[in-house]
């Protein structure tokens, strides 16, 4: 179960107001697959992915990319019930997609690096810190219905 | 082990940051430390007053260290060895922790960088610090 305190939050709600949950979540789910290539294997039928062009080019990783970060939206929305909000989603990633929760880590991270990117110096380390804990909560709470 | 590409997006990305190691060194230290408070374990403590003289140190010390490793990408087992000795048998960094400071220097390059921080940047160097870690930790068993 994760804690942010009301400073946390604070600098939560504050990046994320200013996302473009579109963009942000194309750019996040093609840097998953260029960076960590093993993660194709979720999206063999998204077509070719095999450079780091046609990755950021393919409208399926775009379009599922932006589903991502929409549902993103709601542990932001919900940061004091994240296993409750993700429950369901969690039992569809083991029971459907059945996708190591190790996954759920490394698009935490490479959606921080995203925000870094996207927001410059007004990442600084403590809201750098307040993302790393809620992307951690999520990926926990993603993970917590598997069996 | 690196293609040309990678060589000069991880050649592109030093060229930035040489020159301003203490700098860089500094604010890799601060998110590492924010970030995952546990990885001070390793370091000496901090001392009131004094924490970005040390973080300036050893931050520059790190980034020296990674400066090294660039000029010889093609042998880092060498260019690395007596580091991976001190690893191994003086420091003994819980590998995961490598983790912690590969992701907390993507997290500084890309705030400093912004858009010219491709994707293609990015996987070059991730792949370059994972295998300096992996040298880093070879000796450890």
């Amino acid at each position: 179960m994760v804690h942010l305190s009301g400073e946390e939050k604070g600098y939560i709600n504050a990046i994320w107001s200013k996302v473009s949950i579109d963009q942000t979540g194309a750019e996040a789910l093609g840097r998953l697959l260029i960076v960590y290539p093993w993660t194709s294997r979720f999206f063999d039928h998204f077509g070719d992915l095999s450079s780091a062009k046609s990755v950021m080019g393919n409208a399926k990783v775009q379009g599922h990319g932006a589903k991502v970060l929409t549902s993103f939206g709601d542990a932001v929305k919900n940061m004091d019930n994240l296993k409750g909000t993700f429950a369901k989603l969690s039992e569809l990633h083991c029971d459907k997609l059945h996708v190591d929760p190790e996954n759920f880590k490394l698009l935490g991270n490479i959606l921080v690096i995203c925000l870094a990117e996207h927001f410059g110096k007004e990442f600084t380390p403590e809201v750098q810190a307040a993302w790393q804990k809620l992307v951690a909560g999520v990926a926990t709470a993603l993970a917590h219905k598997y069996h | 082990m690196f293609s040309a590409e990678e060589q000069s997006h991880i050649v592109q990305i030093w060229n930035y940051l040489s020159g301003h190691e203490a700098i860089f060194g500094t604010e890799l230290l601060q998110r590492l430390f924010t970030v995952y408070p546990s990885t001070k374990s390793y370091f000496p403590p901090l001392i009131p007053g004094l924490e970005l003289t040390q973080m300036q140190n050893h931050g520059e010390q790190i980034l020296m260290a990674v400066g090294v490793a660039v000029d010889n990408m093609y042998d880092l087992r060498t260019a690395l060895s007596g580091l991976a000795d001190l690893h191994a048998y003086g420091l003994r960094v819980e590998p995961t922790n490598f983790h912690f400071l590969i992701h907390c220097f993507q997290v500084m390059l890309a705030s400093h960088l912004q858009s010219e921080y491709t994707a293609e940047m990015h996987a070059a160097w991730d792949k370059f610090l994972t295998n300096v870690a992996v040298v880093l930790t070879e000796k450890y068993h």
